[in-house]
């Protein structure tokens, strides 16, 4: 019986093949498929790689990095764990020579390092790489080769810091522990451990890192040891997750919430590819019935053609997904060095399920309808108000699973979810609205607009389905567009206007000072000044960290390292309290702070919480009192972490400003000098915020570009489902007129003006919910002050309204060919 | 001289895998305004092609036809504004009420007194106490009803019916005939009707025989009534 049904599954997959419904939707999943596909394939060749190269890339079996030297004590117990030790100093410095200057990594290792691995140099920049069995003698000093071209340096050539000489000696090509760091994109240098002594930088502007060889069970041991004496230092380990990894994962859920918006455009087809589903898949079930077959051979056949299809569009995914896959890891390359493309049939499988399973639940409703509904029913191919809901909550239920499996930031997905959500109300009161407000105005006025208005009034469900589908696609359309263009734009803009040419991350005391007075000399000026102090959260309520929160996000990655802590007394100008009740100068609770609202979300932390802080090797607790969100137009410093200055009292610890200045022209070649003088300054000129900038939106573009052209090619799909959807009325609907004695031309008329009204509203809802979502989500996830351009936006409104009316009139041609012969034949 | 139609020693044929399949040939038909006429014939006869013909929606293989209009002779596109259709099925637009149906025509003729002409006809065909209700709320004779009104409400001069009893049972269909028949002689407009049924078919002033290619014109009230 079930080989019987499946012939007839397979029949009738062949007999529909070419049909239009079919194809719709072997474009909708085919495009979902390759999407998912070739990004799980490309996260898991990075993973693997990282994977297959981990011993060789961590030069340590585990790590222990600090702000402070371990004291004689702790390295005495840290050698009873652990066969041999290297130590190695690091710190952000800023390098000058002949006038040009560059921030770079400057890096002290001791006679034990490298470790473990290869230490590669050279000694020329063409030259092959040897490798190092230690590191830099005294007086010599190794850098990178961006490093080396950035300042005009040769092998040879003498190096001042804080006045002492340094001579470059070779080029370094590979340090064995790099990774263990974390991704870092900084220039590099490397010195001898006794050097960095005599240049006197202060402890607590220095990076230790102690590298380690151990076993499993010696590891296990130093993290027990290391959570009781260092609960406020990192420990990197072999059996802990690569730093590089961790990046890459927040990278691919980025790239999840994309899929959240294919997915939601991919429901939308389905939903409206469902309506011609149903009415087949019904009346074959009816057939059936009426010949004697159970009811389940109806299901069982729509069940193994909706099968038959997805099986016969694997393969095909498969050779384009690899083809993609392998163009994406060529260019990936850049980043992750030695990058190779492999053949990855197993880690298509579970993608595929998983996709295959959301497609069976959209799918759900049509089976659900032709099993529940009577013989009767089935011959009408009538949709039950049950089926109408059930096809909608599957489609709800399916993005959720697909929220929750991919989301990396729950406030950005909320926000987005949100802005859709408001888009369909919108739209929902728009065609509603403008419909029955124009058809009741024109009631009295002769032509056909007025006719095309009340005939959509008429048909407002079925055309409202098809107005929110393509209103929704050409929303997300508009925002991604919007995106793009607005991240370069404004957020350029927005940076020159308010913050001053160069950006000062971390100064001490002294060194503000001195700024201040320099500023003051040279007639610059000082646009903020912000103070704060390094602290590392190591428990909330009682629970470690990672206790408290398991689901990875960008808030749970910074903390899981030291952040800045600043205090104010009154609520910073570039800030707002969402939450809660900043503090009053009067209040005597010392113990209290201020969060940011995304953190607050990202790690589900609430008013009443207690947070314990590891400031300068003591813990403090603190109570969240109040949340903060940023507010554009006075500055872009702001603090996640926010106290009473009142704490200052009870806390010692250095204290460190970030500030940013305005320089003009001539007075850049200032800065030279006042680097020599301070060389741990870290200060970033406009220039180089710009080049990052620049290289991170070219990144952005070329993504966001791809992924736009993955929204129009189901927009159009979504367009031609919903006219595929309404086909057949409409064909019903131009033949009636036609008998009515009206030519063609007249129902092409009708048809332009109907697609123009669609087109308006859709573009309007568009609009609208593009503003929603800037105002949502501009502000709070890319501190972005939202400015409409409204020529723009009034541009765009004309585009949208030619291309959907176009690609509307387009599809729509089949339903013109109708005629008033096919009303006589259709009997 | 009233409106109407001629057709001169029209044939209609085509082809099917190569072989040529003629339906009829050099027939001639006049059909004049005000006027009622109905073919009847075993079915594959040709009957709903010649009605296609003589509405002008479909050309001749050979042979004339021409509208005339008074003393002004034209082509039969002319006709396409002054004729309205009747079908089996009757093709009512599914999301409109009953009036609406009917006042679809005169709205697309940008009638300002749509509604009001559209109930009047309702009326006039026992509909009014049903205006609000949809296609899918009405038995097949009101449905058929309503279709009645709507291709007479624009006042055509010529009504094309292609079975227009043919879904419905004999009581539905011996008012809905009458109905049809009272309308158009009412209206002043031809009505030019395909059906099977002999008795519907023996309501017109002219009864044709469309069978082996040929159409003979039968006698009024004389052929045998069976049932339909």
């Amino acid at each position: 019986m079930l080989a019987t049904n499946f012939m007839l599954a397979w029949q009738f997959y062949m007999q529909e093949f070419t049909q239009p419904h079919q194809r719709l939707l072997r474009w909708v999943q085919g495009v979902l498929l390759l999407f998912i596909v070739t990004l799980s394939l490309s996260s898991h060749s990075i993973q693997e790689y990282l994977q297959q190269n981990l011993q060789g890339l961590l030069g340590a079996d585990a790590v222990i990095s600090q702000k402070q030297p371990l004291s004689a004590e702790q390295l005495k117990e840290v050698s009873l764990f652990v066969d041999k030790v290297a130590m190695t100093q690091q710190i952000q410095t800023m390098l000058t020579y002949q006038g040009n200057w560059q921030q770079a990594q400057l890096k002290a290792v001791d006679h034990q390092y490298p470790l473990q691995g290869e230490l590669v140099t050279s000694t020329s920049l063409q030259g092959i790489g040897e490798t190092s069995l230690s590191g830099p003698e005294v007086g010599h000093m190794w850098i990178d080769a961006r490093l080396m071209a950035s300042l005009s340096l040769d092998i040879g050539d003498e190096i001042s810091i804080a006045n002492k000489a340094f001579t470059v000696s070779r080029l370094l090509q590979h340090e064995p522990d790099r990774l263990m760091e974390g991704h870092s994109v900084a220039m590099r240098a490397m010195i001898n451990a006794s050097d960095m002594q005599q240049l006197g930088f202060s402890n607590d502007l220095i990076r230790y890192r102690y590298l380690m060889n151990a076993n499993t069970q010696q590891i296990d041991e130093l993290i027990a040891w290391q959570q009781e004496n260092l609960p406020a230092a990192v420990l990197h380990h072999k059996q802990g997750k690569h730093p590089l990894a961790l990046f890459w994962q927040r990278t691919e859920n980025f790239m999840g919430l994309a899929s959240i918006i294919l997915f939601f455009m991919a429901a939308i087809a389905i939903e409206q590819l469902s309506q011609v589903f149903m009415r087949k898949e019904q009346f074959f079930s009816a057939v059936c019935l009426s010949l004697g077959a159970s009811k389940s051979t109806g299901i069982q056949v729509s069940i193994y053609k909706w099968l038959i299809g997805i099986l016969l569009l694997i393969p095909i995914v498969i050779v384009f997904s690899t083809a993609f896959h392998w163009l994406i890891i060529n260019f990936l390359k850049e980043t992750f060095v030695n990058l190779a493309w492999q053949w990855q049939l197993p880690s298509m499988f579970k993608p595929i399920s998983f996709v295959i399973v959301v497609f069976a639940i959209f799918n759900a409703p049509v089976w659900f309808a032709t099993y529940r509904s009577s013989i009767a029913q089935q011959f009408r191919g009538k949709q039950t108000v049950i089926s109408h809901w059930l096809s909608k909550l599957c489609s709800i239920l399916a993005l959720c699973i697909v929220a929750f499996v991919y989301s990396d930031n729950g406030l950005l997905t909320l926000m987005m979810v949100s802005a859709i959500m408001l888009t369909i109300a919108l739209m929902v009161v728009i065609s509603w609205g403008s419909l029955t407000l124009g058809e009741s105005v024109t009631q009295h006025v002769s032509g056909l607009f007025p006719f095309a208005l009340f005939m959509m009034k008429q048909r407002l469900l079925s055309k409202s389905t098809q107005i929110l589908g393509i209103g929704l696609c050409a929303f997300l359309l508009l925002f991604t567009l919007m995106l793009l263009k607005d991240l370069g734009a404004s957020m350029s803009a927005y940076q020159r206007q308010h913050d001053g040419n160069a950006f000062i991350s971390q100064a001490s005391q002294k060194q503000m000072s001195f700024v201040e007075d320099w500023s003051e000399e040279h007639n610059i000026r000082i646009r903020q000044v912000k103070p704060y102090m390094h602290a590392k959260l190591i428990e909330v309520n009682g629970q470690s960290l990672a206790e408290f929160s398991d689901k990875p996000s960008e808030s749970l990655a910074t903390l899981s390292k030291s952040i800045r802590l600043h205090w104010s007394k009154t609520i910073p100008t570039n800030n707002r309290v969402v939450e809660g009740r900043w503090w009053q100068e009067k209040n005597t609770n010392w113990q209290q702070v201020s969060i940011e609202q995304e953190v607050m979300t990202d790690l589900g932390l609430q008013l009443g919480d207690e947070l314990a802080f590891f400031i300068n090797n003591k813990s403090y607790t603190f109570e969240i009192t109040a949340s903060h969100e940023f507010k554009p137009g006075a500055g872009s410093i702001t603090f996640w972490v926010q106290m009473p200055p009142s704490a200052l009292t009870h806390i010692q610890a250095s204290q460190y400003y970030m500030a940013s200045i305005e320089l003009d022209e001539a007075q850049w070649s200032l800065l030279a000098p006042l680097w020599q003088k301070f060389p741990t300054l870290r200060m970033v000129s406009l220039k180089e915020i710009t080049q990052r900038f620049d290289k991170t939106l070219a990144m952005i573009t070329k993504v966001i570009s791809g992924f736009s052209l993955m929204i129009i090619l189901l927009a159009g799909v979504v367009i031609l489902a919903s006219i595929n959807a309404l086909e057949s009325k409409e064909k019903k609907k131009n033949s009636v007129i036609m008998s009515f004695g009206f030519s063609r031309a007249t129902c092409l008329k009708l048809n332009i003006i109907e697609w123009l009204v669609t087109a308006f509203i859709t573009a309007i809802g568009a609009i609208l919910g593009t503003y929603i979502a800037g105002q949502l989500i501009y502000q709070s996830q890319f501190s972005l002050n939202y400015n409409p351009n409204f020529i723009w936006l009034a541009l765009t409104l004309l585009m949208i309204l030619s291309l959907t009316t176009a690609l509307g009139v387009w599809a729509s041609r089949s339903s013109l060919k109708s005629s008033i012969r096919q009303l006589i034949s259709n009997t | 001289m009233s409106n109407h139609i001629e057709l001169k020693g029209i044939s209609q044929s085509f082809e099917i895998n190569d072989s040529k399949i003629t339906l009829f040939e050099h027939l001639d038909l006049s059909i004049y305004q005000g006027q009622s006429y109905t073919i009847t014939g075993p079915s594959g006869a040709g009957k709903s092609s010649l009605l296609m013909l003589a509405s002008g929606l479909e050309q001749v293989t050979s042979g004339s036809s021409s509208y005339i209009q008074g003393s002004q002779i034209g082509p039969l596109s002319d006709l396409r504004t002054d004729s309205g259709f009747i079908f089996q099925q009757f093709h009512l637009l599914p999301e409109l009420t009953a009036i609406n149906n009917v006042a679809l025509p005169l709205k697309l003729r940008g009638d300002n007194q749509a509604l009001v002409k559209a109930e009047a006809w309702l009326n006039k065909v026992g509909l009014g106490h049903r205006r609000d209700h949809k296609p899918s709320e009405l038995s097949g004779g009101e449905q058929q009803r309503v279709a009645i009104a709507r291709a007479l409400v624009f006042e055509p001069k010529f009504i094309f019916a292609d079975e227009p009893t043919g879904n419905l049972d004999q009581a539905s269909a011996n008012e809905v005939a009458n109905i049809l028949f009272d309308c158009c002689l009412e209206n002043g407009a031809a009505l030019v009707l395909v059906t099977h049924c002999n008795e519907l078919a023996s309501k017109a002033q002219h009864t044709f025989l469309l069978a082996n290619g040929q159409l003979i014109t039968k006698a009024n009230n004389t052929q045998e009534v069976l049932s339909c």
